[in-house]
């Protein structure tokens, strides 16, 4: 039985080793996107709490239980932030956010260190503009059109500077792949 | 032509990248979600770009998670999921339903008083076992999975980084005459490691030799010093 239905079927423990597997990456997105120890540590177990309750909802042919479980914890930290979230924490954790590209050593458990590089190199490749939106949509939750009035920058170019850094993104990540990029795991591993 | 059927042939292609990044309005995204969910050349290109920010999202993950935060995210749902939520309210609403004796609500009553008793030291004992749990400062916590025979039993084996393995158990009291005893795991071996007469949270210390993949289990005894385990209640054969 593959994990997410033996969450779905009750059994904590399948819960466990979901987190064995993602739990690393969860509470490190969750951490950037709360800005602080306590309170990611809180996310994280409402995440995996949501994971818990909605497996059921799984659908295996409308992604990975890894983008499933990513799309969970950063819905959970941006209901954190709107209820619980200082202004303030937000402001400095995208700032940080941006640091990403230039940040040390990725755990070789996670990613192996190669993919870490090129990924990284990916993102840095972005113009910056590009680069940007992607930060404030991804770390910080902000909408195009919250971007757009923060930003001062018309939305419809936001929206065009979305749409080609994705494709950017993407087809700098299929690169890495045909080169023989190492992936954690394979998309549909669970 | 209908408003769903335009929805439908007209793939909202550029917003794709904006959905899965979960930037779209609500409203947008409502919109988006819906074609989607029945457009299955949409729903691919969504998974593809989600795939893409899992690589950037991995990128973050440079900070070890909290000691015991897995342990805590397993115990708050252990024993959770009984009979769905949907068949338990309708089943109630049922039951509400029918005409019953004035001796029913009164027995339940009395049920209910000494339900919440024992509700309360459960709760309790509960509390405990997940603050001790809480408390393991450093080392490799492994939760224990309870048998059938002993559903509402709870355990984990420590490995700390020095000094002796251990097992943090709830359990009740073992029937009279009878003990809980622990066991070391290794392939189709059991080890005996120690017996305990205690009841609620408790702790023991694995007395063998406990080695890098071993498992463990905790069985009800008639008494010390069997070759192997009766009744076993909790185990994990690998770790």
């Amino acid at each position: 039985m593959r994990l997410i239905e033996r969450i779905a079927a009750g059994d904590a423990e399948a819960l466990g080793e979901l987190y064995d597997r993602y739990g690393r990456v969860a509470f490190g997105v969750l951490f950037r996107m709360v800005a602080s120890p306590e309170a990611a540590e809180e996310v994280t177990q409402d995440a995996f709490h949501s994971v818990w309750r909605q497996a059921r909802s799984y659908r295996a042919e409308r992604g990975s239980v890894r983008t499933w479980l990513l799309a969970i914890c950063r819905n959970a930290a941006i209901d954190w932030r709107r209820t619980k979230g200082k202004r303030l924490e937000r402001e400095t954790m995208i700032d940080a956010a941006f640091d990403l590209t230039a940040e040390g050593r990725v755990d070789e458990r996670v990613l192996a260190r190669l993919r870490a590089e090129r990924v990284r190199e990916a993102i840095a490749g972005l113009p910056a503009e590009q680069r940007d939106v992607l930060g404030l949509a991804f770390w910080g939750g902000y909408s195009q059109r919250e971007i757009a009035a923060r930003t001062g920058t018309p939305l419809g170019t936001v929206k065009s500077r979305v749409r080609l850094a994705m494709a950017k993104l993407r087809e700098r990540l299929a690169e890495l792949d045909e080169d023989g990029g190492t992936r954690g795991r394979s998309p549909r591993d669970t | 032509m209908s408003d769903e059927t335009v929805r439908m042939q007209r793939h909202p292609t550029d917003d794709l990248p904006a959905f899965a990044l979960g930037a779209l309005d609500a409203a947008e995204a409502r919109e988006v979600e819906t074609h989607v969910a029945r457009c299955d050349t949409c729903a691919r290109e969504v998974a593809a770009h989600r795939e893409a920010l899992f690589d950037v999202a991995a990128l973050a993950a440079t900070r070890e998670p909290p000691a015991g935060l897995r342990t805590k995210i397993v115990l708050r749902e252990r024993g959770a999921r009984g009979v769905g939520t949907a068949t338990w309210t309708t089943a109630l609403r049922s039951l509400l339903a029918r005409p019953v004796p004035l001796v029913v609500p009164v027995a339940l009553v009395a049920l209910l008083v000494i339900a919440f008793a024992v509700v309360g030291q459960t709760r309790r004992d509960a509390d405990a076992y997940a603050r001790a749990l809480a408390g393991v400062a450093e080392g490799r916590v492994v939760a224990l999975a309870a048998t059938p025979d002993a559903p509402d039993a709870r355990g984990a084996l420590v490995i700390p980084p020095q000094g002796s393995p251990y097992l943090v158990l709830r359990l009740p009291a073992p029937p009279s005459g009878k003990t809980w005893e622990a066991w070391v795991l290794r392939g189709q071996a059991a080890i005996p490691a120690g017996t305990a007469d205690a009841n609620g949270v408790f702790t023991v210390v694995l007395s063998a030799p406990f080695a890098p993949g071993d498992g463990a289990a905790v069985s009800l005894e008639n008494a010390p010093g069997v070759d192997k385990p009766t009744k076993v209640v909790l185990a994990v054969q690998k770790t």
